[in-house]
């Protein structure tokens, strides 16, 4: 059974994929819709079919997209020529009725729409930025501050004195070869000092610990 | 006007709208020929063919459930007499 809900697990997964990029894409994918509904229209205008209801209740529908700026200038294209195609099978027939009226006057509507847009050609390029060395080193110094810190409150959490936690963190500089650990070991070496410590002993794993990670580096 | 294969897109991606996966499937394959280099595309219909796959073999083990349980019925009923 265990296969059972492995894969109903990752049926769900790929049903919320799926549907995630359908989303996405909602937008896009209602103008693209509707291009296609209009395509089919006037495939059936050129096959000589009656569309006028059809071409009716598709300008009802997407009439919004005239008011809200929904179309991008490639699908404004597009919708033009179709309607331009579907125009052509409704002039065909000579006989004027009200309805045919009117859905001329639609077509001339969003024809203007296409011709109101300019056709233009957008050079994009990124912002210019520049180096600035002494800002990153302050933000990376930064940033190392505070990993120091949590490091130390992660080790200083369960610990009664700082011999304690300095120990913890020169392990943690020698076998994980970790840069943070080995500096904030420095600081506390140093603060014990200041104090009158002895810290000759520590002071040895601190160089030993700083040799491991010249020999990470020299690995790299 | 759309080619046949912009067409089948379109209505793949509808029909995955629609939670139509076997509809999607189809007009994935309509598609294929001239979206086979687009990255997205293949993306798209991959996964659906997968889940596609892990739906059918759902529908097995669904299958043997129904059919265990209709005996386990089946020996109940004769107890009850």
């Amino acid at each position: 059974m265990s296969e059972y809900f492995t894969l109903k697990s990752l049926e769900g997964l790929l049903e919320e994929f799926l549907a995630g990029v359908v989303k996405v894409k909602q937008n896009r994918l209602s103008v693209l819709d509707g291009i296609n509904r209009l395509d089919d229209i006037s495939r059936m205008s050129s096959d000589g079919h009656n569309i006028n209801e059809a071409i009716g209740e598709w300008f009802a529908e997407h009439n919004q997209w005239l008011d809200k700026s929904v179309l991008k200038d490639i699908e404004i294209g597009r919708i033009g020529n179709l309607l331009e195609n579907i125009s052509f099978g409704i002039s065909k027939d000579k006989i004027s009725t009200p309805e045919k009226r009117k859905l001329a006057s639609e077509i001339d509507r969003w024809n203007n729409l296409a011709e109101k847009t300019p056709k233009k050609v957008v050079l994009k390029r990124h912002g210019e930025t520049t180096e600035n060395p002494a800002a990153n080193t302050i933000t990376m110094y930064d940033n190392h501050l505070e990993r120091a810190l949590n490091l130390f409150k992660d080790k200083a959490g369960d610990k009664k004195h700082i011999l304690s936690v300095l120990d913890d963190s020169l392990k943690s500089a020698f076998t994980q070869k970790n840069k943070d650990a080995l500096l904030l070991s420095g600081y506390i070496i140093y603060y014990l000092k200041l104090d009158g410590y002895l810290v000759d002993p520590y002071v040895k794993r601190l160089k030993e610990a700083e040799q491991m990670l010249k020999g990470k580096k020299a690995d790299v | 006007m759309f080619n046949q294969a912009e067409k089948a897109y379109c209505e793949a991606l509808l029909a995955l709208r629609n939670k139509d996966y076997r509809k999607a499937s189809d007009c994935f394959d309509e598609a294929l020929p001239q979206y086979m280099n687009n990255k997205e595309f293949v993306l798209l219909m991959e996964t659906n063919r997968l889940l596609l796959a892990v739906k059918d073999r759902l529908a097995k083990y669904e299958n043997e459930e129904i059919e265990i349980m209709e005996a386990f019925a089946h020996g109940k009923e004769t107890k009850l007499l």
